[in-house]
Parts: C-alpha cells; sequence; structure tokens
C-alpha cells in the first residue's frame, strides 16, 4: 500500500488521527470545528471504526472471578437503594430561588461560589436485608456546568464521587477532589479523575472522611495540586 | 416505579437470550439481573484492554470495575444508534484507563504504551474461546504488525498508552506535525486493510 494519501480538503484533516485516538491535546477546539466541517467530520468517522477495532487486538485476559463479585455486589446493592428510594433518588436537588454566596477560606483565590445555593439534602437509606449502611449525598454544583450532576456515595467507610453530564476539564487539567474541615483549608486528596465523552466519573477517595463538612471538586494541573488553583465546580455539604 | 422496569422477573436463562441492546433498556430501568449478563459477555474483553493499557492486574482491575459501575450507573445514556454494547462499553475501559495512566508516573506509562508488553508481565489467565472472535483479533494483530514500526510506535503510544500527540512528540524529539502524520497514515492504512472487518467483528 502507498504511504501517499490524497491531499485533504481541509488543513486540520491532520488533527483527525490524533483526536480519534484521544491523543490530541486541544480536542476542545477541533470538537468546534467539527461541527462545521463535513469533510473533518467524514475522516473521524471513517478513522473512529479502525480505532474502535483496536481493543479486538490485544491478548485476551480473563477477567478474574473476585472482579466479577465486586462489581456485582456493587450494583445490587446500588439497585437495592434506588428501588427503596424511588425513581429520582439519584438525582441532585434543584437549587433553590435565591442565590446565596459563601465565601470559602481558598488560600489562593477566596473566591465565593456562586451556585452554593441551598443545603445539599442527604438521602441517608440504610439497604434492606444488608448491615451495610449506604449513604448519598447529592452535590451543588457549579452554574458553568449546566446539566451535570454529582453524588457521593459512602459504604463503609469508603467514598466515592460519582459525576455526570460533566464537562471535560480544561486542556492539560484533571479534576482534583478536596476535603474541607471546619476551619480549615481545603486538603488534597489523591482522587483525581477525568470524564468520559459523555461526561461522566467515578473518584475514589481513599481518606477517611471524619470531620470533613465539604468535599470539593476544583480542576488543576495533571498531577494534580497541593492548594487549590481554580473555584471548585463541585460542592457537597456533608453533614456534621 | 419506572416504566422500562420488567414487569414480571425474568429468569436468568432468559435474559440470556436477549440482544445486548435489550438488556440495556433493562439496566437502564434499574435492573441488576440484566447488568449480569451484559458483565458475563464482556467484561474478559474489558479486562484484556485494560490489562493491555495499565500493564499492572490491580490496576487493570480498578480500572474495569470503575467502566462497568459506569456503565451501570450510566446505562439510561447508552444509545444504539451509536454502535454496539461490545464498543461502547470498551470505549468506557479505554477513558477510564488513559485517566488511571495519566495518573501515573511517565516511565510506567511508556512501559505500557510500547509494544511486546505481553512478555514482560505477570502472565495473566488466557482464555481460549473468547467472545472476541479469534479470526477477528488475529486479523488485526496481523495489520498492526504490518504497519511500519514508526507508524505502529504513535498508535500503540497514543491509544493504548494514553500519551497526547505532544507527549508523543517530546519522547521522540520530532515534530508535532511528524507525529500527526504518522499517526494519520498508519490509521489510514489500517483502515484499507482492515476493509470489512465490522462484519467479522460483531
Amino acid at each position: 500500500m502507498s504511504s501517499r494519501l490524497p491531499e485533504p480538503d481541509c488543513a486540520e484533516h491532520i488533527d483527525a488521527a490524533p483526536y480519534v485516538l484521544g491523543a490530541l491535546e486541544d480536542a476542545d477546539s477541533y470538537r468546534e470545528h467539527l461541527l462545521t466541517c463535513a469533510s473533518c467530520r467524514e475522516e473521524v468517522a471513517a478513522l473512529s471504526l479502525v480505532v474502535e477495532a483496536l481493543p479486538t487486538s490485544v491478548a485476551p485476559a480473563k477477567a478474574p472471578a473476585t472482579l466479577h463479585q465486586r462489581i456485582l455486589t456493587t450494583v445490587r446493592s446500588e439497585a437495592e437503594v434506588l428501588r427503596a428510594a424511588g425513581p429520582h433518588a439519584d438525582e441532585a436537588p434543584r437549587a433553590a430561588g435565591r442565590w446565596r454566596a459563601r465565601r470559602l477560606s481558598f488560600p489562593a483565590v477566596g473566591l465565593a461560589i456562586a451556585a452554593s445555593a441551598a443545603v445539599a439534602a442527604v438521602i441517608a437509606i440504610t439497604t434492606s436485608g444488608s448491615s451495610s449502611g449506604v449513604r448519598v449525598t447529592a452535590a451543588h454544583l457549579s452554574a458553568s456546568l449546566p446539566g451535570a450532576r454529582a453524588s457521593l456515595r459512602q459504604v463503609a467507610g469508603h467514598a466515592e464521587l460519582v459525576v455526570s453530564g460533566m464537562r471535560q476539564p480544561p486542556p492539560g487539567k484533571i479534576y482534583e477532589v478536596w476535603l474541607k474541615r471546619a476551619g480549615g483549608a481545603p486538603q488534597p486528596t489523591d482522587a483525581l479523575f477525568g470524564v468520559t465523552s459523555q461526561g461522566s466519573g467515578t473518584a475514589s477517595v481513599g481518606q477517611s472522611l471524619h470531620g470533613v463538612r465539604e468535599v470539593l471538586v476544583t480542576s488543576e494541573p495533571r498531577g494534580g495540586s497541593l492548594h487549590p488553583t481554580s473555584q471548585p465546580v463541585i460542592v457537597v455539604t456533608l453533614a456534621a | 416505579m419506572s416504566v422500562l422496569r420488567r414487569p414480571a422477573r425474568l429468569t436468568n436463562d432468559r435474559l440470556r437470550k436477549l440482544a445486548d441492546e435489550e438488556l440495556m433498556e433493562l439496566v437502564a430501568g434499574n435492573d441488576p439481573d440484566a447488568f449480569e449478563v451484559i458483565l458475563e459477555r464482556h467484561a474478559d474483553a474489558a479486562f484484556s484492554l485494560a490489562y493491555r493499557m495499565c500493564a499492572t492486574r490491580s490496576l487493570a482491575e480498578d480500572v474495569t470495575q470503575e467502566a462497568f459501575l459506569a456503565l451501570w450507573r450510566g446505562g439510561a445514556r447508552y444509545d444504539r444508534a451509536r454502535g454496539s454494547v461490545r464498543t461502547w462499553a470498551l470505549g468506557i475501559v479505554h477513558n477510564r484507563a488513559v485517566d488511571a495512566l495519566r495518573r501515573c508516573n511517565v516511565h510506567e506509562r511508556r512501559r505500557a504504551g510500547d509494544e511486546g508488553i505481553e512478555d514482560s508481565l505477570e502472565a495473566p489467565e488466557r482464555t481460549d474461546a473468547q467472545a472476541i472472535g479469534n479470526a477477528a483479533a488475529s486479523e488485526i494483530r496481523g495489520a498492526l504488525d504490518e504497519l511500519p514500526d514508526e507508524q505502529k510506535q504513535v498508535i500503540e503510544l497514543a491509544y493504548f498508552g494514553g500519551f497526547t500527540h505532544i507527549e508523543i512528540a517530546s519522547m521522540l524529539d520530532l515534530p508535532l506535525g511528524t507525529i500527526k502524520g504518522r499517526m494519520r497514515l498508519g490509521l489510514h492504512k489500517l483502515r484499507g486493510q482492515l476493509h470489512g472487518w465490522e462484519a467479522v467483528g460483531t
């Protein structure tokens, strides 16, 4: 096969391959370009089919049975929680009509969160038929993330932040989870996460939530920061 | 109670007769048994991809678990018009693995992105009869192996190693345009060789 390809109609064609491979650093601006360029859209569609075939090339390995079990245990317990709580338990509560800006003691920014409107509702449920309490706390989201949802699930000392409908962090950035105790500055965690192209993501918080009043998420340079360098986009207020 | 809940409980045997797309409708209606069938069908392929990318068993397990939990929690967002459940699920695994890799140090990632990684890893349990058609798998492996090394390398570093084109350029000490060009040539070449693969793979 020749290594020459026909001259593309659009100079930005060259970004299609790194884009479909998930390797284009400034994917957002190319995504914008795709809205107006049919030729690039065609190229992306054709190359996507190739990239979708790549996972098939890997050496097959068997998923461990213990992994199956772990996944199913979580899924079954969440199914019970959702069933017990009704169809909308999963959704973040709507912000109350009046906006009440609140100041956070951020060393670097000290900015108020525009969207911290109401006290987060806590749906505290104990799963029926099991002794493990699952606590789901809905989060407040910054007004810059319309349509996004987030909740913190606490099960047996382990906490997981689950987000959906989130936009990608800015190029070169990643989302970082912070824990804030009463009167203290936000402490960094090793929970760094990105979101899928559908906007969903999960961050597992290894640290103890003992005494934590707020769980925050900011976007930070990859690798994370020791102090927040941007305004939080998610705030989960925990009951004292 | 959501309209998507199945009216009467289907037995697991009957669920196993349903297509993935039908199962996903039940999953969106909070049905853990339907999810279990999806997990049975795709866990090995998902774990294989995660293991190839993460290079360690424990990280691969974490990534696979995160991906399936995301699939469970976001089941309502599966859109059958955009491809098979398998492709969708593997796309989630890929995104999760890239996130995990981008949290790792560069050295570990370089290992994972380079070819021939299987030889240097703890041997995973192999499956002999995979849901993945062996013919399709070897066809794609063959097509990748036929690429010029320089094209194969950038595709593997990007897709399996989770590196951005800028990182790859600095790693290989080459201009950005060269990296993008090699990716483009390589993917087009694969496309030519895999023509008609979709029919084999699904």
